[in-house]
């Protein structure tokens, strides 16, 4: 049963990824509607088939294994072809290295008589967050990709569909895997296909981030193939989770632990390598949605959780832990000098990841249960905000947050929804924060890593706090009429009452999921209790009933008082020198003529800008994986 | 959730309003006093409250006094869970709730006057947060938990081994109190240079909302005040009211700064006491007992 | 007694010398104290219950003070004060100028003077006080200022 789900998630996509190749344009709604009902519908499924490994064996395998040996040198020919092509040479050295190392290790490498997939936890929390919310953007981009592409003179929704389609395949089989040779393949293959995705404008500034995200992806492939050639031929494993056990008994496994890590932090763009994830903010919002919030990203931190293990308590582990708290705060404060709202999503994205990597590196079990919950809050509510960028830009043609004031006014809906997705990033009671709660009081007993995520929360605090009051400032009189589409406004309303339900069912979620998982991996659960709608560890309570009570008293009482004291309109205090008839905001100076009134919010970049810090962030963040490695080897 | 609780709750709703009212009183008239007035009555605050709860409710948009509500709410929240001794990291949290609704209230708005007190606002949090935060990561690494019936069950004061980290917080009292000289987001008395700053657009209930709010809120931080010294709650009581007179009288003495300058204070010489002493706590690792 | 005890003024300028405005800033300074009564001069019209206007009206300023005066949430009342607020005083018959306050707006209570002494501006706030808790009793409100009159000239 549960092979048959298995094989069925990696299988259909590619299936449905087919077909948008081969249907027309008018139906790619029905077929993303039917996309993201299959997702759900198999995810759940999944879900119900319980835990469990199976293997494939024999002929199945056999000919199976020719199939990714097949894919592996188209992977490897595709590079080649499209780095000659554009004439793109240090990637074309990367490709040539990653042919080299493809070939030792098919040569000196023992071949592997079966292949395994390991269903645990983890991977179902990862399939249900790829195929729900990952189906639910490719939803979004139907409604979407007519007018992006109108603006910009494209066709090519084939090729996007596709690789969208197919990414979702890649994905599936990447967090469901646990042969590390299978593993390797569709490691690659989501990396070709954000190569495909973020060069989709085909200009020359797409292309250059395509590529820079490709070579950069590359090294961490490099890192990655290392790794299991080390694996195989000194401890002779072969799979990802035989690293875990492995290390139970011996801590040896800690530098291809480490050379994986490289790996994991270059596809979750960690701070020397984050320049790609910025890079691929030139591509569509749908793109940005699914490669920062649900699937490439995720990609690497669910390979560094499922380490843990591997370092957990050991010096490594610390450096990890640093390393990435170190991104967190650094991220977080770029994120702070951005007026782009893509970028302080991005950034905001390479700080969670940043968090998370910390959460797995401090690798106590409060930690672990913090980064995987972090992993699923954080791809929701992500998933809500780059979705709703991309509407915002498509209904005010631009996404300049100092070009946001008054939506509320234009956009009520949209903005209440990407208002929810900001209020759960950085307020409780969501999850985000309550998971940034629980790692906080995890990371106490290590010095840096709190304090660095003392400082990167109140950041976050800040730049969120930031973009929240703008967006709900109505500083507006005209009303913009919306085009709701059905296609566009169900994924965001779904995403945001994702958020409400997971963050009540936290501790649901948590019992279900998180717990039996984290038991697998370190031998020993975290000591939570739920009890009363707290969650309660063994050093603090997090009351989160008791402020969703608050916070629906708070609505009840303002509905109700709302008109117990007679509200009356009135404009603005502008010193009296109102300009009533056109702009509310507009007043009258010396000359008698009216001038516009206009606020920016403080971006400090003299400060934070990114001139200032990006240098700085480099040299430390590779100081500290140099430092890593060599706890690593040491 | 016994009778006892059930009491202590009312009490804290009822009683806190009135202490933070007086206390606000207090402040009045002290200030006049330091510059020579005979100042309003002691229960002047109140008479405030009272009169804008029966003037007419002007506002610029509807949910304008939806934040109102949410701070109130929050910042009672917040001290209940501070009275019933929390999880400090959480009471810091939901106290965050609070100052983002008043912020978010004062730019709903969208008069460039409240847009720039909560502009300067935001700075005012991204001063004072890591050093709450730190506050409550000394009171993790002396007791071991975050949970606040640690420390008031212990038999030394809190103060003993947080020195530096009380003084920063004085400072952050101060900031959070919106007084002199870090009062640029709005200010209790008189108009400064943003008319009202964050407050401009709110009048009558909506505003009482806010000064009960306020309320609240004296109660709140000097209630944080107070964990430094719960050994004998008598000297508790007596370090917080020395805290909050030293912060009315700072308020005589100073003039109001760049926010640029409380966010170099505070992000060089609040921070590195801070750290110095989490550093210093962390290499002799007491405990309270 | 709710509004008597705290009555916040705004202060308008209208087309004033200056004379007057000192003289209102004066009654806050430590001499007169009029905090002492709950008075705190407020910076907008959103939070103010007494509307304390000097100079006279002209075409220039008229709009302000309309403005202003609509903002004030009910119930409020107007103090004219000084010569000029109330009549016009030395400029009533300057090209620009259109009168005294109550020519554009209801006006409750003057101050006579050119220029009033504080005792005398503290006294017209107390006479104000009075006016606006019978306002409050009779629930008697402003009316909204209609911000194109006849007086405005077509250049303003």
């Amino acid at each position: 049963m549960m092979e048959n789900t298995v094989m069925l998630l990696i299988t259909v996509p590619i299936l449905f990824s087919l077909l948008f190749l081969v249907l027309g344009k008018s139906l790619y709604k029905i077929l993303a509607w039917a996309f993201f009902i299959f997702g759900t519908v198999f995810s759940v499924l999944l879900v119900m088939d319980g835990t469990g490994r199976f293997e494939i064996t024999g002929s199945n395998f056999a000919m199976i294994e020719n199939v990714v040996l097949i894919l592996e040198v188209l992977v490897i020919l595709f590079i080649f072809f499209v780095s000659a092509k554009y004439k793109n040479w240090p990637t074309l050295g990367l490709a040539v290295i990653v042919a080299a190392i493809s070939a030792y290790s098919y040569m000196n490498v023992a071949a592997i008589e079966s292949a395994s997939f390991n269903i645990d936890q983890f991977s179902q929390v990862m399939v249900l967050i790829v195929n729900i919310v990952g189906t639910a953007i490719i939803l979004f981009a139907t409604g979407y990709m007519d007018e992006y592409e109108e603006h910009r003179h494209l066709n090519r929704q084939k090729t996007f569909y596709f690789t969208m389609s197919f990414f979702i395949a890649a994905m599936n089989g990447l967090v469901m895997v646990d042969t590390l040779g299978w593993l390797y393949l569709f490691w690659e293959l989501t990396t070709l296909c954000s190569f495909v995705l973020i060069s989709y404008n085909m200009d020359e500034e797409g292309i250059n981030n395509g590529f820079r995200a490709l070579a950069l992806n590359l090294v961490g492939g490099i890192s990655f193939a290392i790794a299991i050639i080390l694996l195989s031929t000194k401890f002779n494993i072969s799979t990802l989770s035989g690293i875990g056990t492995e290390a139970a008994s011996a801590t040896v496994v800690a530098l291809p632990a480490a050379l994986l890590c490289i790996a994991g932090f270059a596809k979750s763009a960690q701070m020397p390598f984050h320049s790609w994830l910025l890079g691929a903010m030139v591509a569509p919002t749908p793109v940005s949605a699914l490669l920062h919030s649900s699937t490439m990203v995720n990609a690497g931190v669910y390979i560094i959780v499922k380490l843990v293990p591997a370092f957990a308590g050991t010096s490594l582990g610390t450096a990890i832990a640093v390393y990435g708290s170190f991104t967190f705060v650094m991220c977080s404060a770029l994120a702070l000098s951005q007026r782009n709202a893509k970028r302080v999503l991005a950034y905001s994205t390479i700080a969670n990841l940043g968090l998370i990597i910390a959460s797995a590196g401090i690798g106590t079990p409060l930690a672990v249960a913090a980064a995987i919950m972090l992993i699923l809050f954080h791809a929701i509510s992500k998933a809500l905000l780059f979705l709703c960028t991309g509407e915002i830009e498509h209904t005010i043609g631009s996404r300049d947050i100092e070009d946001m004031s008054g939506l509320i006014k234009k956009a009520p809906l949209l903005t209440i929804l990407a208002a929810l997705g900001m209020v759960s990033m950085l307020l409780p009671p969501f999850g985000v924060l309550l998971t940034k709660w629980v790692s906080m009081q995890a990371a106490s007993q290590n010095p840096i890593v709190i304090v660095f995520l003392i400082l990167g929360s109140a950041l976050t605090t800040v730049y969120y706090a930031k973009w929240l009051g703008t967006i709900m400032s109505s500083t507006m009189d005209k009303n913009v009429v919306t085009h709701k589409k059905p296609e566009t406004y169900f994924p965001l309303s779904f995403l945001g009452s994702a958020i409400v339900v997971t963050s009540i069912l936290v501790f649901a979620i948590y019992d279900y999921f998180i717990r039996p998982q984290v038991e697998t991996l370190l031998n020993a659960a975290p000591v939570i209790s739920g009890q009363a709608g707290q969650f309660a560890s063994e050093i603090g309570a997090f009351a989160y009933a008791a402020i969703f009570v608050v916070l629906a008293l708070a609505l009840l009482i303002y509905v109700a008082t709302k008109n117990m004291f007679t509200p009356r309109k009135s404009s603005y205090y502008m010193c009296g020198e109102n300009n009533l008839e056109m702009d509310r905001l507009m007043f009258r100076n010396g000359l008698c003529s009216y001038d516009k009134s206009n606020v920016s919010n403080i971006y400090l970049e003299n400060t934070f800008g990114e001139s200032k810090l990006t240098t700085i962030g480099y040299a430390i963040s590779i100081i500290l994986i140099v430092i890593a490695l060599a706890g690593g080897v040491l | 959730m016994n009778v006892n609780d059930v009491l202590t709750a009312v009490l804290v709703l009822i009683g806190a309003p009135i202490i933070g009212c007086l206390a606000a009183g207090i402040d009045r008239k002290l200030t006049a006093r330091l510059q020579g007035r005979v100042g309003p009555p002691l229960l002047q605050p109140y008479y405030d409250v009272k009169k804008l709860l029966s003037k007419d409710n002007m506002i610029v948009n509807e949910s304008q006094n939806l934040y109102v509500v949410v701070y109130v709410a929050f910042m009672i929240l917040s001290l209940l869970m501070l009275v019933f001794k929390a999880d400090i990291l959480m009471i810091i949290f939901v106290y965050t709730i609070s100052s983002i609704a008043l912020i978010v209230g004062g730019m709903s708005t969208g008069s460039p006057y409240a847009r720039i007190g909560s502009s300067r606002e935001i700075m005012a949090i991204l001063s004072y947060e890591p050093v709450l935060i730190l506050y409550a990561l000394a009171i993790y690494l002396v007791t071991g938990t975050f949970k606040l019936s640690a420390v008031l069950d212990a038999s030394t004061p809190l103060l003993m081994y947080t020195p530096l980290i009380f003084i920063a917080m004085l400072f952050v009292l101060n900031i959070k109190l919106k007084k002199s000289p870090f009062d640029y987001s709005t200010s209790h008395h008189a108009h400064q240079e943003l008319v009202k700053g964050m407050l401009t657009e709110y009048s009558g209930p909506g505003l009482a909302g806010i000064e009960i709010g306020h309320f609240y809120e004296y109660v709140f931080l000097t209630g944080l005040i107070f964990v430094f010294w719960t050994v004998n709650p008598l000297i508790g009581v007596l370090i917080s009211i020395a805290a909050f007179l030293l912060v009315i009288v700072i308020d005589n003495i100073t003039a109001r700064v760049y926010w640029q300058w409380m966010l170099k204070l505070s992000w060089t010489l609040l921070l590195a006491i801070s750290i110095v002493n989490i550093a210093f706590l962390y290499i002799t690792k007491p405990t309270l007992v | 007694m709710s509004l008597a005890k705290s009555p916040w003024i705004i202060h308008v300028n209208c087309n004033s010398c200056n004379g007057c405005d000192i003289e209102v800033v004066a009654c806050l300074t430590p001499l007169y104290d009029a905090e002492r009564f709950g008075l705190l001069n407020i910076g907008t019209p959103k939070q103010a219950d007494i509307m304390v206007v000097t100079g006279s009206v002209n075409y220039k300023s008229v709009n302000v003070l309309k403005n202003i005066y609509n903002q004030i949430p009910d119930p409020k009342v107007v103090l004219a004060v000084g010569a000029c607020a109330s009549t016009g005083g030395i400029f009533h018959d300057c090209y620009n100028v259109i009168g005294g306050v109550d020519q554009i707006i209801p006006v409750d209570a003057y101050v006579p003077g050119c220029c009033p002494k504080p005792e005398a501006i503290i006294d017209g706030v107390v006479a104000a006080l009075s006016i606006l808790e019978n306002k409050k009793k009779g629930n008697i409100r402003g009316k909204e200022v209609k911000l194109k009159g006849k007086e405005v000239a077509s250049n303003a």
